[in-house]
């Protein structure tokens, strides 16, 4: 990694308890404001590579909107794996249901990683990633 | 996964839930990890931090009121023992919960 | 001696106080980690603890007595002998 910090999103464009994708050169980042203190991640949840702005932060808690894989932002440490679907909820058609049995199958053997985090600071008022 | 992580980020989703229920968690420290320690496997193994001290089902409808924090699923019940089941949970002006006796529902009254 | 027999998990802390309970006052007991059960132990304790209308485990049957719950009062006088319950 570089030693290189360069500006990612203005402070006071994410709330307390948000966050905001960014993309810094091809670098796809989720910038999160715990209530002051910004952390950077990558944007992509280690389980299936959702878009885990969409998920939803609490404290340093980041939930991923998928399959609820959770993560703590500050050191991207995977806390839990996706919660397991239900498959008694309602039947589905056949076709679709062997190949939703075939997607479980390969499904099975990934593991949800850790994340990448990146370093931030606050320079005049942007948060900036190195 | 680090489970003592895990445990961590349990106990902060935990106290949000059951402070508006009337709740803290248990003043038996050890009590406690043991419980956190148990979900934590529990989870792992089925994909939530069920109830260490109730059966599971295989029954997602029934197996989803024994997540843990399960109190809203005993809230006649819990409130009359001041405790939850696996004693994780306790009223908020309980001092001891060693004083708390595990009953059952239809025990309650009858001690 | 009155039969005692329960059902207990294995990640549960009160299951293990009602073994030693009864294990100190040298009383036998067998018991079922229900957790560490096949299938068909489990549905079948299931369908019983239903029946009997208990919130969880352990779930002591002493004679006809059930009791749910670390009870150990209740298990001393179920037992018919009066001495320390712990």
């Amino acid at each position: 990694m570089s030693n290189k910090f360069v500006r990612a999103i203005r402070a006071d464009e994410i709330a307390p308890g948000g966050m905001k994708a960014v993309d810094l050169d091809g670098r796809e980042i989720v910038v999160c404001n715990c209530g002051g203190a910004y952390y950077a991640v990558q944007r992509r949840c280690g389980h299936m590579n959702a878009p885990l702005e969409l998920g939803t932060l609490d404290g340093i808690y980041l939930t991923c909107p998928m399959h609820c894989a959770q993560f703590d932002v500050t050191t991207g440490e995977a806390l839990s794996g996706p919660v397991p679907p239900d498959p008694d909820h309602e039947a589905l058609p056949p076709t679709l249901g062997a190949y939703m049995q075939n997607i479980g199958i390969l499904m099975s053997h990934v593991r949800t990683e850790s994340m990448r985090t990146y370093r931030t600071r606050l320079e005049a008022g942007w948060v900036e990633v190195g | 996964m680090n489970a003592e992580s895990r445990k961590r980020s349990l106990q902060y989703f935990f106290e949000k839930v059951v402070g508006p229920l009337g709740f803290k968690f248990t003043p038996d420290v050890e009590l406690k990890e043991f419980l956190l320690d148990q979900e934590v496997i529990l989870e792992a193994k089925h994909g939530a931090p069920f109830c260490p001290c109730q059966p599971l089902r295989h029954d997602r409808t029934r197996d989803m009121k024994m997540v843990c924090p399960c109190i809203p699923f005993h809230r006649e019940h819990f409130d009359a023992i001041k405790r939850c089941w696996c004693g994780l949970f306790v009223h908020k002006d309980v001092i001891d919960p060693n004083t708390l006796p595990q009953l059952d529902q239809k025990d309650v009254g009858h001690e | 001696m009155k039969p005692v027999s329960m059902y207990t998990l294995s990640t549960c802390p009160w299951c293990r106080k009602t073994k030693a309970f009864f294990t100190e006052h040298k009383i036998p007991f067998t018991f079922i980690d229900y957790d560490l059960a096949d299938e068909a132990t489990q549905s079948r304790i299931s369908a019983e603890v239903d029946a009997a209308g208990a919130t969880g485990f352990p779930y002591v049957k002493i004679n006809d007595e059930v009791i749910a719950g670390y009870q150990p009062e209740r298990y001393t006088k179920a037992l018919g002998f009066s001495g320390g319950a712990k």
